[in-house]
């Protein structure tokens, strides 16, 4: 592993942190320019001001923005802990081991070497060196700096860009060649701390002295990771320059604009695959003689195609989000027709299923009904919990470690459906309690097999898919996805996800009237998702703070030690 | 174009795909099959000694050292190799004579028993009986290659490497489509239509198999020959057509690409809504197979299956039984049975260019 002096390895212990002070090097943002107050939505909530890890794809989606998607590079930082049902959350008290560091080093060296390799070079590099095989300070000048501000998220300092050209010229001298030079200090850029942390920084409100605010850049980058799953642009980082950003006006033109830029279909692919769990897709496996038709290609495909489907409804279409629990309408991929029965196109192919088909909403999609089942059955119980945890927001309590499963995985029992097996729970009153909550509506789903496959019969049984949520009774899958579609918890489910995914942390008691808010806001515009995300980057929730405390610094180095 | 036909279509040609099949697998009164094993139908005991009681027959290598034995004569290789690889192209009419003074040995199953069908009716001196008690099948190709180890099961040769190239070249993908179908059970009236697909196999998770449901296209440029039709019924769950005449394609090693004709050909499958499997009865051009044998497969392949090919055409000829030629007289086709796996697979006819054809499709009433 290279190890830079400038770039030592950051810190083994990184915890949520209250940047109040910008850094000294960070070129200084607008101050109390703005006359008026940017953000709309109740005035006294704040959102916390965190320190958070990149994500894998916000560190990929950055890098295709600035070097272009054609760049080849693996990358595969460690999961994040699933924090208030969200991964995102958990990017704000995440902690980087040396394991890690070299993964983030190994990406770095790889993205590195392809932006300053002969292909790349020509175009992604503003200047070409007058010796190839020596250092040249003025082409590393032109570079870096201009780099470092859309990786760091804001201006280098020119005490920073003189350090960071300094580093190329050595190691250019050292190599003997411009070009790798350039690449030795791009890759220390790509694993600084100032890379991969994004560490808010707040301000006074000028309008409101008592308030705190994030700053201009700070502002720019949470819109942008949670708008387009990406560090902001030079667009946005512009508008933190001249302060645009921090009017309502400015922010409004720019909010607008980065909802009409093809960009935002990566911040709504990452919320939802996000909120529906679908990093389970990581570790799905499928017994293969129980399910012949169920493959690698199956599962990658099965994610896609519910992405694809809520992108067309939700983006393309600005359909109400509580129709994606009934409607028809898909995609079908040639690894997904078999299972669900029909033709496959050429690639993905938009599809229709037929008036009367069982196949309504997402809820009937192989990737929620393959991921919450076994690797060879299906499972009423864990279709049942993700509905209420994934989409209701609703918390099932652990099973006690104590269970007796004897008596549902006999595999000589007598027992032919999924509903007789889960019945033996409320037999027993340890059980009952939160089967009770889980399995009627899971029920509904039994028409479809652990692969997401259509059945009628189950061991030569019928299957009896009649279930209810809450109150509300049903015969088949189709009535579960009018009772889901209609239940109050949906979009309010949805309201408290994106806000906290939003703001990078769990929505707390503080935050009720911003959800009340915007969860009449949502309802107001018939449920449509992209009136929800303006209201939230809108909010003054979104972009005030709560006032730091006055803290011992959290981040640490070895050399604090 | 039947309405079934125009409603795939249009719906192809504006991106979408048709509808859901039944829960029998018929759509629109019509299901698709995929082949995906084929053998040549050769009644085998688990010994072979019943049909074999002398053994296997011989290939180019046992009969090259019969017929030029080590013994210290001096032979050139236009004597040996030359003579050998002449005969895979020109047999002469008679077994060649060995040193020993006898020509070389060729043995045909023995017995009444074997697979295929009653192609002409008729109940004769050479016909077989089926395992089953069914008399009269015709399968004289049984006699000729019965006792040649490349063609028998499971692992023959032959049949293992004419199902490997079947399976893994797309040029070699045989459809049938049955249409007009109400019953997968009992149809009185049904068409078969034959074509060539140009898609993969639908393989298990576990690779092991290949499963239903996948999606074949329809090579309706360049396999115009292999479209053809024949009238059918089911009954009891048994496809059997009358006779017509189609091709297939067959190609074998080194991805040739070449046609098999089926003189007379018909069908008789059990279906399900995942599977059709059993016989494709024909006739079969001897000249055309034996072109197939020596331009397909070399002699090293010929030689794991102990497969000669002069001796096998010599005996393909003299047990020819079909298509007398109209000057000599002469037989011209042997009687023979493909042993046949299906699977089911949705089969997608690409959508016409034509203006007109789009909007008859857009009128025509959908089906069941």
């Amino acid at each position: 592993m290279r190890v830079y002096s400038k770039f030592v390895p950051f810190a083994v212990c990184v915890a949520l942190a209250a940047c109040s002070a910008p850094p000294a090097e960070r070129a200084p943002g607008p101050q109390a320019a703005a006359k008026d107050t940017a953000g709309i939505g109740p005035l006294d909530v704040t959102s916390p001001q965190r320190l958070r890890v990149m994500s894998a794809a916000q560190y990929t989606n950055t890098l295709a923005n600035i070097f272009g998607p054609d760049l080849k590079f693996d990358t595969r930082f460690p999961p994040l802990v699933r924090t208030g049902g969200l991964l995102g959350n958990g990017g704000a008290i995440a902690g980087v081991s040396d394991s890690q560091l070299e993964q983030y080093q190994r990406t770095a060296a790889l993205v590195a070497a392809e932006v300053t390799n002969p292909t790349h070079r020509t175009f992604l590099i503003p200047c070409k060196p007058v010796d190839e095989k020596a250092a040249d300070a003025a082409c590393a000048g032109k570079f870096l700096p201009a780099i470092g501000r859309l990786l760091y998220r804001h201006p280098l300092a020119p005490e920073q860009s003189q350090a960071l050209v300094k580093e190329a010229g050595e190691a250019a001298t050292r190599f003997k060649d411009f070009y790798a030079g350039l690449g030795y200090a791009l890759e220390g850029m790509l694993i600084s701390p100032e890379m991969l942390l994004v560490a808010e920084t707040s301000e006074p409100d000028p309008k409101r002295p008592d308030h705190q605010r994030l700053d201009a850049y700070s502002l720019v980058t949470r819109l942008s990771l949670f708008l387009w799953n990406s560090g902001p642009d030079s667009i946005l980082l512009d508008a933190a320059a001249n302060g645009e950003i921090q009017t309502a006006k400015g922010r409004a033109k720019i909010v607008n604009m980065m909802l009409a830029s093809p960009r935002l279909e990566n911040g709504v692919r990452a919320f939802f695959d996000d909120m529906f769990g679908f990093d389970d897709f990581a570790t799905l496996a499928k017994d293969a003689e129980t399910y012949p038709s169920f493959t690698g290609a199956t599962a990658a495909d099965a994610r896609e195609q519910t992405l694809r489907t809520l992108v067309d409804h939700l983006i393309t279409g600005n359909g109400d989000y509580r129709d994606l629990f009934t409607t028809r309408k898909t995609f079908v991929s040639t690894a997904l027709a078999p299972i669900y029965g029909v033709p496959a196109g050429r690639g993905w192919v938009p599809y229709e299923f037929p008036e009367g088909s069982p196949r309504t909403g997402i809820l009937t999609h192989i990737s929620f009904l393959a991921v919450h089942s076994h690797p060879g059955r299906s499972s009423p119980t864990l279709r049942g919990k993700a509905l209420r945890e994934l989409l209701l927001c609703q918390v099932v309590p652990r099973p006690p470690a104590n269970v007796d499963f004897s008596a549902v995985e006999n595999p000589k029992s007598p027992i032919k459906t999924q509903r007789e097996r889960v019945n033996l729970h409320l037999a027993n009153p340890v059980c009952a309690g939160c089967h009770k909550i889980t399995d009627p509506m899971g029920l509904a789903l039994e028409n479809f097999d652990g692969s997401g496959a259509f059945r009628t019969t189950e061991r030569g049984a019928q299957i009896d898919a009649s279930g209810n949520l809450d109150g509300k009774s049903f015969t088949d899958v189709v009535g579960l996805g009018k009772a889901l579609h209609d239940h109050p918890s949906l979009p309010t489910c949805l309201v408290e996800r994106a806000y906290s995914y939003g703001s990078g942390g769990s929505a707390n008691d503080q935050a009720k009237p911003m959800l009340a808010y915007l969860n009449q806001q949502f309802a107001a515009a018939g449920y449509r998702l992209p009136v929800l995300l303006r209201a939230i980057a809108m909010s003054n929730a979104f972009s005030d703070v709560k006032k730091p405390e006055t803290r011992t610094a959290s981040v640490s180095t070895p050399s604090q030690k | 174009m039947t309405a079934t036909f125009r409603i795939t279509a249009l719906a192809l040609g504006l991106g979408m795909l048709p509808a859901v099949a039944q829960a029998d697998g018929i759509t629109n009164r019509t299901i698709g099959y995929v082949l995906t094993n084929k053998a040549w139908a050769v009644y085998q005991t688990p010994s072979g000694k019943d049909e074999c009681p002398n053994g296997m027959n011989d290939g180019p290598r046992e009969q090259f050292k019969v017929l030029f034995p080590e013994d210290g004569t001096k032979r050139t290789m236009a004597e040996t190799q030359f003579v050998r690889e002449g005969e895979n192209w020109f047999p002469a009419e008679n077994e060649p004579i060995a040193p020993n003074g006898k020509p070389l040995p060729y043995l045909e199953p023995q017995g009444k028993t074997g697979i295929g069908l009653n192609l002409d009716g008729k109940i004769g001196p050479n016909d077989f009986t089926s395992p089953t008690g069914e008399t009269g099948i015709d399968n004289q190709l049984y006699r000729a290659i019965g006792c040649v180890a490349g063609f028998r099961g499971p692992d023959g040769a032959y049949t293992f490497f004419q199902n490997d190239y079947m399976q893994r070249q797309i040029f070699n993908r045989v459809l049938i489509e049955i249409t007009d179908v109400d019953d997968l059970t009992n149809d009185p009236d049904v068409t078969v239509t034959t074509y060539r697909g140009f898609s993969g196999l639908l393989n298990s998770a576990n690779g092991k198999d290949f499963i239903p449901g996948g999606t074949q296209k329809i090579d309706e440029r360049w396999g115009k020959r292999y479209i053809h039709s024949f009238k059918g019924r089911i009954v009891n769950g048994t496809l059997t057509t009358d006779p017509a005449d189609t091709k297939i394609p067959y190609a074998d090693t080194f991805d040739t690409n070449v046609d098999l004709t089926l003189k007379a050909a018909r069908f008789n499958l059990k279906l399900t809504p995942n599977t059709a499997e059993g016989l494709i009865g024909t006739y079969l051009d001897v000249k055309e197979w034996h072109h197939h044998l020596a331009v397909n497969w070399t002699t090293h392949h010929a030689s794991y299956g102990q497969q000669s090919i002069p001796s096998i055409i010599r005996a393909m000829r003299r047990l020819a039984d079909a298509y007398p030629d109209p000057v000599t007289n002469k037989m011209t086709a042997i009687s023979a049975a493909l042993d046949v796996k299906f699977v089911q697979a949705y089969i997608l006819h690409e959508a016409k260019k034509s203006p007109v054809a789009a909007a008859e499709a857009a009128t025509a009433p959908a089906g069941r």
